[in-house]
């Protein structure tokens, strides 16, 4: 009935014309059979009324109120141009941050994301652990379950060495089964999916599908299908391009998807391989597709009987466990500890303060200009034109500003947001599929949304306050008068101290984190910086095992130590910055000897010290001194060398036996599990301490065991160069080498120390930090002298009779100057006091997040105020010298 | 409107008709202006109970008849009852009275 009602009203407004041709025809058919004379009333008004019958009423006004906004607009370019430009600011830093926080956490990662489910086994015990499934067993289950699901998937992740032959990076991989992509319905964009032949287990045929975002960043090749590429040093021919922002279950997902078949390519960090095929290696995860019309609620329990019979049939391994479903997890936040996600947060509410910034100077903007209006208003509203339709009118011209300044803000931040994510994919340290960030149905509404609130936020005030004098008193006034008071300046004056204010916080806060970069970049790490370069390989990642890997490391120091201009060479498993530390236990040998493992352990004296296995001349390369002691010993760098031993730093020396000799003492790592466990270690050699984190100016202590009595895969190879050789020529020579001693060892990294240290997640969450908040506050400083400037003249031009009445009586000229700059210093100065209490706020909220800074810095705290003096001063000297040239004649005339 | 739909209940008649028969039908009581005909006949249209269509009249003009629709018979008869009960009872209060 409604419906058909609201059909009828549609079909009115799509053919309105006709319609009113008619109806005029009518009547005056109507007007025709009366005969004479016609008591027919006036036919426009009767046509009027008779229209509103249809309720378009509103959405005319609208019409005529847009295209009245649209002819005053039009009218004034100037103003126009700057409104547009400072909500295209205001609005597209929000729609940036709003298409990252889109792409990251509201965008559904596939289509139909509601009939999705994870199946795994889960303990029948109390506790009920979830246990992964093993291949056969998610064979049964599929082909158990075919009636529940309509898909049935299964995966394996893990990290691989991807070499487009350019150096293999570690790479986010995930093994999965032939109809993986069908249960996300996400076909590859390009070529194809698995076949069931290359998912089978042992199949090891060696084909894989690589992420959109990976085919983009080698150029977006056409060519790429067919093409040949090293994972974890074995040959792989790509068969497909997953389609665009396809990242299976997690954000950010796989850079690259491997056939089941192809499992054993990943090797577990030890270098062994992983068992596979069995029904005893549970090491799949299970993902299906309802079908369609199956409810969850009915699929539990049918999910549940196929878990009892595999018990049944399989007891051995599958008892005590049934099988359950559950959503996917979702996505994974890179948020580097506590302080990181408060700066996260802190980054995420800039943009709004930006556009409250950008809001309150168009308000100031719209007030003044109002002002010059008010004849205008007073002789609609004189004329009959309601208040509310007056409110209206300055509304839709208000939004009709927004609307436009939010669809240039939304080009430029697509725009600039597709860079800022493009930029991070080469500088993460591993390879993911990147998360689309580009356009969708969201962040236009989000547009439209920004662009309504703004426009509420900057015209409402103005509107109201506007309308409500437009009085008929206005008529009479001319409008040059000087008939905005006191109250009506105040608001302009308050706005301005706000814009100051909110523009002070975030320029102090892009201050603290540029002084916390530059103090990082400035710091002393401890060690020597130049000269250095970094190989970082991974032997596991092709498959090595320890006996292998071990050859590997040792081939390379043996042959790095003869490329002409290396000084030295040595191999570590820690670099110092690369943050991510091994920290252990380190006790005295013998002082918990008697206590029972792990219960009163973190009571005694151990010392938490990062955990670092070396090669020889670790101390050297790093430039630091042998403090005592003697460096590790060619026999140590092979395992069963004899007793084991160490180089600790003097920190850690320090906090063992204070004051004392550690030298040939014994310690003990107290929470090492295996064959490290409580044995005693002999320090050899003690070294001095060099910084954990770029920003810590803390030296963290460090334990340094030899090559030989311990293995790790993943090591990082440390050069200096001799004196007089560029680090940066030897970066080619270096890579080639490598790769000639090992062709199939994966490279993660050939670098500079230097740029290495700049890579370090550390230091780029501070750098990004820095851009952001200085970006922000840079736009946020502009506005504000544009309000300011805004203010000023307004003032100026409101009172230009006076200056010219105070000239023609004598005044001299650089009075009026600085009473203009008086006034203007006055608002500046209450602005940047309310401004630094504010920053003196969020430098509390953001100290966890900087090195070496002070939330209380005087740099930052006395620099941001001058900025913002100097430039509000800047924007009221030109209005002010406007003041001095008043012709006094002509602001006489004026009246 | 409902003597609008009632008047259209016999035949279907064009606007001038409609105004001249609820006149008529009044006994010449009722006067209906075309400031109320109008808005009252796009309402009609708007929730379906009638529907116009044009025709040439016996004089050879152009006139636009409503037709009313069996949406409208239903409102109609709902209105009619409705006014009788009214009626009645007021009837019945004024006899008592």
């Amino acid at each position: 009935m409604i419906i058909g009602e609201w059909i009828r009203r549609l079909g009115y407004l799509l053919r309105r014309r006709k319609w009113e041709d008619e109806l005029r025809q009518e009547m005056d058919s109507h007007r025709a059979q009366m005969g004479a004379p016609p008591a027919f009333g006036n036919t426009l008004r009767l046509r009027e009324e008779a229209r509103d019958a249809w309720g378009w009423r509103w959405l005319d006004e609208l019409a005529q109120d847009a295209r009245f906004a649209w002819r005053t607009l039009r009218h004034s370019p100037g103003f126009t141009l700057t409104a547009i430009v400072t909500l295209a600011l205001g609005i597209g830093v929000n729609i940036g941050m709003f298409s990252l926080i889109n792409g990251l956490l509201l965008r559904p990662l596939y289509a139909g994301a509601d009939d999705v489910f994870g199946v795994h086994s889960r303990s029948t015990m109390p506790s009920g652990r979830n246990r992964a499934l093993s291949y056969p067993n998610y064979r049964d289950i599929r082909e158990g379950t075919t009636d529940i699901f309509a898909n049935l998937a299964a995966s394996f992740t893990g990290f691989v060495g991807l070499d487009f032959g350019d150096g293999a990076r570690s790479t986010y991989a995930s093994a999965v089964t032939a109809n993986y992509f069908q249960v996300f319905t996400a076909p590859p964009a390009y070529g194809r999916s698995f076949t069931a032949e290359e998912e089978q287990p042992g199949a090891g045929i060696r084909v894989a599908i690589i992420s959109y975002s990976i085919w983009e960043e080698h150029g977006a090749d056409p060519a790429m299908l067919g093409r040949h590429v090293r994972i974890n040093g074995e040959q792989f021919t790509v068969v497909g391009v997953a389609r665009k922002g396809f990242a299976g279950t997690s954000i950010p997902g796989p850079g690259v998807w491997l056939p089941l078949g192809a499992h054993e390519t990943f090797s577990t960090e030890d270098g062994t391989r992983r068992t596979f095929g069995t029904r005893e290696a549970p090491t799949l995860s299970v993902v299906g597709r309802l079908q369609p019309g199956m409810a969850a609620e009915t699929a539990a329990p049918a999910l549940a009987t196929v878990g009892r019979r595999l018990e049944q049939a399989f007891p051995s391994i599958n008892a005590g466990y049934s099988l359950a479903m559950s959503r996917p997890s979702g996505r994974l936040i890179f948020m580097p500890g506590g302080s990181g996600a408060l700066t996260g947060v802190l980054l995420m509410l800039m943009p709004a303060i930006v556009l409250l910034v950008a809001c309150l100077n168009l308000a100031d903007l719209l007030l003044a200009r109002g002002h010059g209006r008010r004849q205008e208003l007073a002789i609609r509203s004189s004329l009959g034109g309601g208040r509310s339709r007056l409110v209206r009118q300055l509304l839709t011209e208000g939004f009709l500003l927004a609307l436009t300044g939010g669809a240039v803000g939304l080009v430029v931040s697509t725009w600039a947001t597709a860079k800022l994510v493009a930029s991070l994919g080469p500088m993460l340290p591993v390879v993911v599929s990147l998360p689309d960030v580009g356009l969708d149905w969201r962040v236009f509404l989000g547009t439209v949304a920004f662009s309504l609130v703004a426009t509420l936020i900057f015209s409402a005030g103005p509107a109201l306050s506007l309308t409500r004098r437009a009085a008929a008193a206005d008529l009479k006034r001319h409008a040059g008068d000087e008939g905005r008071g006191r109250a009506g300046a105040g608001i302009g004056n308050a706005l301005v101290i706000g814009q100051i204010a909110l523009s002070l916080l975030l320029l102090s806060s892009g201050g603290l984190f540029v002084t916390s970069v530059i103090r990082t970049a400035a710091a002393d790490p401890g060690f020597r910086l130049d000269g250095g370069l970094v190989v970082v390989v991974d032997p596991a990642l092709a498959g090595y095992d320890e006996a292998r890997g071990r050859q590997a490391h040792l081939a390379l120091l043996d042959r790095l130590r003869t490329v002409p201009g290396v000084e030295v060479v040595t191999i570590g498993s820690r670099p110092p910055f690369m943050s991510s530390g091994d920290s252990r236990k380190v006790a005295p040998f013998g002082f918990a000897q008697d206590e029972p493992a792990g219960a009163d352990d973190s009571r005694s004296t151990s010392v938490g010290a990062v955990f670092s296995v070396v090669g020889r001349d670790y101390a050297r390369v790093l430039g630091l001194p042998q403090l005592s002691g003697r460096d590790f010993r060619d026999a140590e760098m092979v395992p069963g060398s004899g007793e084991r031993v160490a180089i600790i730093d003097d920190a850690l020396a320090e906090k063992l036996w204070p004051g004392a000799d550690a030298l040939g003492r014994l310690i003990q790592f107290l929470d090492a599990k295996g064959p490290d466990a409580r044995q005693p270690i002999r320090v050899i050699g003690i070294i001095p301490a060099v910084k954990h984190s770029p920003g810590n100016p803390q030296p963290y202590p460090h334990v340094y065991v030899p090559l030989g009595q311990h293995y790790e895969s993943a090591m990082t190879l440390q050069l200096r160069v001799a004196g007089g050789v560029s680090e940066e020529d030897m970066l080619s020579t270096i890579s080639r080498v490598v790769r000639d001693v090992d062709e199939r060892l994966p490279v993660l990294s050939v670098a500079t120390w230097r740029n290495h240290l700049n890579a370090s997640s550390d230091v780029r969450l501070q750098a990004t930090a820095a851009g952001v908040f200085s970006a922000f506050g840079g736009i946020a400083l502009l506005l504000a002298g544009l309000g300011v400037y805004g203010v000023k003249s307004y003032v100026v031009s409101r009172r230009t009779r006076e200056f010219g009445i105070r000239i023609a009586i004598g005044a001299h000229p650089r009075a009026l100057l600085w009473q203009v700059l008086r006034d203007g210093g006055r608002t500046t100065t209450i602005g940047i006091g309310i401004g630094l209490l504010l920053a003196l706020g969020a430098g509390q909220f953001l100290q966890g997040s900087l090195y070496g800074v002070n939330s209380i810095e005087p740099v930052v705290l006395v620099t941001a105020p001058l900025i913002l003096l100097a430039s509000s001063l800047l924007a009221s000297y030109i209005p002010a010298r406007r003041a001095t040239k008043v012709d006094p004649m002509v602001a006489l005339r004026s009246e | 409107m409902m003597l609008v739909l009632r008047v259209l209940k016999t035949q279907p008649l064009h606007g001038y008709a409609i105004a001249q028969r609820i006149h008529l039908l009044s006994a010449e009581q009722l006067r209906v202006e075309e400031g109320s005909l109008y808005p009252a006949l796009q309402k009609l249209l708007i929730k379906g109970w009638v529907k116009a269509a044009w025709r040439a009249s016996e004089s050879g003009r152009q006139v636009r008849e409503y037709r009313i629709t069996p949406g409208g018979r239903r409102q109609l008869e709902a209105e009619m009852a409705e006014y009788r009960r009214m009626a009645s009872a007021i009837g019945v209060l004024l006899d008592e009275a």
